[in-house]
């Protein structure tokens, strides 16, 4: 393990701060809008996926470890060191990057599965329109964005648990 | 009658999806899992049991596009050997119950002794060449496990590579072999197949196989083919090495793998090959192996003083009884494999329990330090006495009968051709004055003075008595029988079986196998006779003859351990491995890694005969010419930036270009992918930019020339791959479908199923049509993620958690 756990931290201008400030929450929006978007024009769970975890990235480099630990999720990231004893204060945040992207395989695999009840093969999509809907009129609703959806938590989960456990190091 | 398809597709998938739930199982009930793992197996004998009395294959498909089916042949061998392997288990597991009680790593052990027994089990009843060879060095594969249970010592590690090398080594051989009865079945069958028994196998038609072989030349090197690769797994000389090492295992697994079961393998495949082959070809190349390994592994035995060397070599020895057997062609020679099949492994594998139980009990398994067991150990001593008279070929025993067969059978070859073919009996008999003595010598352990260093010895639990003893009942039942028959009463069901077994070896008698004492003097009794008289004279002076042999065996070049120790040593010295490919360098590998995937695509697209394809037109936009043009500055620039930040920067510099020649090709989705991907890699880098090296020191001209080579190669082949994979245009381009069925449709109702639906072509594949693809694209990127966790974050743990 390094020594110094916060690889860039102290050395980042006010400049960078404060853009970061700024950009993540667009960022974030714009992944949102991309996941959602994605059935009819660009976009996806992969594409929004790494997108989010872009903006969390930034933060990662930007404000360093400690931040991110000490000020946003009061918690370790990563276990720094072997367990002294049984009574760990808390598992590392690593645990629920794990959790997302098993949720993500299984709302995925799980969405295959539904169609299967319905006698479809396995995977099977439909796409259902909702009419008369005040603000959009009409919206289409696919059920291939549960998959989406899938695809977004894992590669989400999957990435961040990489930076995080790959940042400590 | 038919053998069913349903219990023989359960029998072998049963001991596999046992040993996937055994980790788990292990959590919740701890060793008990030794009894599961027992039931598991006698769920299997019960099922093999049931299947007795029928005979042919039931087969599955399981690759047909190469015509590769999972075809499952029952016949009287693979019953013999399908229930030996899974009866044996049966004992073996209880055994293990107790033995294993104080050693480490019981998960992976008895998850490893299932998959054997299924992998095993498939050699039993493989019809097939591929699937027996999958089989095959699957039970290797868990061998190498199981011989290096012991982790961290570093005589189990010398034991399991040697047994890994030489039994892999063999079974290559063997591969190339099938091989080459492939491409000859197609010469004599018409239509090239890998089924070698059952319907339209090759057994079937051995005649028309070996008529085809031998105008072709090739009978000699397919029979050597397969005999080395049987020579590896059996143990025979000179690949016999393998096995004393190999008794670094735990007790349980040498007396189930290395003595009961997978060097059983070998021999099986001799067995079974027996109709296809037998010739005289055949006759000279396994009777003079499986005699030559006969009396040298006895000899060597002699010499043994570890109990477990002593009976390892044995086993060897009596290995090479069996191919002798099968080498023969009379009828004899059928029949004393079968028979001696059975009874060596009741004896050997209730011998080895044995020698557990001493080694447990006693504290050592030196035969110079023990004697006088039987006062503690009375039950353990019957049982020995009963195995080790049955090793000896003293009657009234069980191996009596089948060392008989094989004077017999000796005896008949000999009778027949003259001449030098009266070595056979002349060697038989001198081999079996070695075995008798060492069976002697190890039953006098239960006997005489007790040596005053060993302490107190208990007994064994009832889990450690009771497989052995039952092994040893059997024995005593067989031999019993043939007590029986020689005032007329015939053990039935034992002689009928095996005559199953005789026959499907390709072996035929008019009135079936029958096995009793000689009531007059042929000359297979005076040859047993001359064994026990010259081995009950010599036993006196066994120490001289043990020194004898000892003094002979230290003569390096009659050692194939010196051949065997000196190759491994002198690719040690000269670095050709080490220094070339395994060099612990990641460049290196990436090097290897790279040039294979080149050359492998190049020589495929070579032998495939590709042509490139006309470049119709190089008119392109010029935007696109500027983006690429950019590109390849940067691609240049890369290699010669002065710092790691210009290096990274320029790099992406090179993926944005990309990612615009994307939004110029009219790819949306794709750029935003890349230019997304692009991003987050530069800032991974950025990250972890200061903690990389400053500077990697003065660059070697020769090796930079090598990498620029290398990747001159790599280079070369992805552009032909791009240019002969797009060239190719199907008749019926997919894109019409997806461009009809992925949108919406002009006229619809509320829901939509047949199409996608969806606007987006490029999201729609991904989503719909190919969901399944990236269904396995997502949880590759899960399986990278739980990978980064356990090697990185997790690698300080060891074992103990």
């Amino acid at each position: 393990m390094s020594t110094d756990p916060r690889p860039t931290d102290g050395d980042t201008t006010i400049i960078a701060r404060t853009v970061t400030r700024v950009v993540v929450p667009i960022i974030l929006l714009v992944a949102i809008a991309l996941l959602l978007q994605g059935h009819n024009l660009p976009g996806g769970g992969f594409i929004a996926g790494v997108l989010t975890v872009t903006g969390f990235a930034l933060i990662y480099i930007i404000y360093g470890l400690r931040y991110v630990e000490e000020e946003l999720l009061h918690r370790t990231v990563v276990p720094r060191s072997l367990p002294t004893d049984e009574s760990e204060t808390e598992p590392p945040i690593t645990k629920e990057f794990g959790e997302i992207f098993t949720i993500g395989l299984a709302l995925a695999a799980g969405s295959g599965i539904v169609a299967m009840a319905f006698g479809f093969p396995f995977l099977s999509q439909a796409v259902l329109f909702v009419e008369g809907l005040p603000l959009y009129d009409h919206m289409e609703v696919a059920s291939a964005l549960a998959f989406d959806l899938g695809v977004y938590f894992v590669v989400v989960g999957g990435l961040l648990t990489i930076l995080a456990v790959v940042g400590a190091e | 009658m038919q053998p069913s398809q349903g219990v023989l597709l359960t029998v072998l998938a049963v001991p596999f999806l046992a040993a996937a739930v055994t980790p788990l199982l292990y959590r919740l009930i701890g060793e008990r899992v030794a009894y599961f793992a027992a039931a598991v197996a006698a769920v299997a004998f019960a099922l093999i049991g049931s299947q007795f009395g029928t005979q042919g294959t039931v087969s599955l498909q399981w690759i047909p596009a190469l015509d590769v089916s999972l075809a499952l042949y029952v016949d009287g061998l693979s019953l013999l050997l399908g229930l030996i392997v899974s009866g044996i288990g049966v004992l073996i597991f209880t055994y293990s119950g107790a033995y294993m009680h104080d050693e480490p790593g019981k998960a992976k052990y008895y998850t490893t002794l299932l998959v054997f027994m299924g992998a095993m089990l498939g050699v039993a009843f493989a019809a097939d060449l591929l699937a027996l060879f999958v089989f095959w060095e699957l039970t290797s594969v868990s061998s190498f496990v199981l011989i290096g249970h012991y982790q961290d010592q570093a005589d189990s590690q010398y034991a399991a590579r040697k047994a890994m090398f030489i039994t892999v080594a063999g079974g290559l051989f063997m591969l190339v072999g099938f091989l080459l009865l492939y491409t000859i079945s197609g010469d004599a069958l018409g239509e090239a197949t890998f089924r070698l028994a059952g319907q339209g196998g090759m057994i079937e038609n051995a005649g028309a196989m070996q008529e085809a072989l031998r105008s072709e030349g090739l009978l000699v090197p397919v029979v050597g083919l397969i005999a080395i690769g049987a020579a590896a797994k059996s143990a025979q000389v000179p690949l016999h090495i393998w096995l004393p090492n190999a008794m670094e295992a735990p007790t349980p697994v040498s007396a189930f793998l290395h003595s009961a079961t997978m060097v059983k393998a070998g021999v099986y495949l001799v067995g079974r090959f027996r109709p296809l082959l037998s010739t005289p070809e055949w006759e000279l190349i396994f009777a003079a192996l499986g005699l030559l390994t006969m009396t040298v592994a006895a000899i060597l035995a002699v010499a043994a003083d570890d109990i477990k060397e002593l009976l390892a070599y044995s086993t060897a020895s009596h290995l090479g009884l069996i191919i002798a057997g099968f080498g023969l062609q009379s009828v004899y020679g059928a029949e004393t494999g079968a028979f001696h099949i059975l009874n060596h492994a009741l004896f050997k594998a209730a011998l080895f329990l044995v020698a557990g139980i001493v080694a447990h009990e006693a504290g050592t398994r030196l035969l110079s330090e023990l004697g006088g067991l039987w006062r503690d150990l009375p039950i353990t001593a019957a049982v020995a006495a009963i195995a080790a008279l049955g090793m000896a070929g003293l009657p009234p025993f069980n191996g009596f009968y089948s060392k008989e067969l094989l004077f017999e059978a000796t005896y008949h070859a000999a009778e027949h051709a003259g001449g030098l073919w009266w070595l056979l009996p002349a060697v038989a008999v001198f081999g079996s004055i070695f075995t008798f003595l060492y069976s002697i010598r190890f039953l006098s352990l239960f006997f005489g003075e007790k040596p005053d260093a060993i302490e107190h010895v208990h007994s064994p639990p009832l889990t450690m008595l009771a497989p052995p003893v039952v092994l040893a009942a059997l024995a005593g039942v067989v031999g019993l029988g043939g007590i029986s028959a020689t005032f007329g009463m015939h053990f039935r069901p034992l002689e009928d079986f095996i005559n199953i077994v005789v026959e499907s070896v390709g072996g035929h008698t008019e009135h079936g196998f029958k096995y009793y004492l000689p009531t007059e003097l042929t000359p297979a009794a005076g040859m047993s006779a001359i064994t026990i008289a010259v081995g009950a004279v010599a036993y006196p002076s066994y120490g001289r003859i043990a020194a004898g042999v000892e003094r002979l065996i230290a003569i390096d070049p009659l050692r194939p351990n010196f051949y065997y120790d000196g190759l491994v040593s002198w690719l040690d010295r000269t670095k050709i491995v080490t220094g070339t490919v395994q060099t612990g360098r990641l460049r290196t590998y990436a090097i290897w890694l790279l040039l294979a995937v080149a050359g492998l695509a190049l020589a495929g697209y070579a032998g495939a005969g590709v042509v490139l394809p006309a470049v119709s037109s190089m008119a392109v936009e010029p935007a696109i010419v500027v983006v690429l043009a950019v590109a390849v500055v940067a691609a240049l620039a890369v290699t010669r930036a002065p710092s790691h930040i210009a290096g990274v920067l320029t790099l992406s510099i090179l993926g944005f270009m990309v990612a615009i020649f994307y939004i110029l090709a009219s790819a949306p989705d794709l750029a935003l992918t890349q230019l997304v991907i692009e991003t987050l890699v530069l800032v991974l880098f950025l990250l972890v930019l200061d903690k990389l090296p400053e500077f990697y020191g003065e660059v070697d001209r020769l090796r930079a020339l090598r990498d620029g080579a290398v990747s001159a190669v790599v280079g070369v082949t992805v552009f032909l791959t791009v240019l002969v994979s797009t060239a190719a245009v199907p008749g019926q381009p997919i894109s019409a479908y997806f461009i009809e069925r992925a949108g919406v449709p002009a006229e619809h109702g509320s829901t939509l199923l047949d199409f996608g639906g969806g606007g987006n072509i490029v999201n729609v594949i991904l989503v719909d049509f190919r969901a399944f693809d990236t269904l396995g694209e997502i949880s590759v990127i899960a399986m990278a993620a739980i990978s980064v966790i356990t090697l990185i974050s997790m690698r300080e743990r060891g074992e103990s958690q």
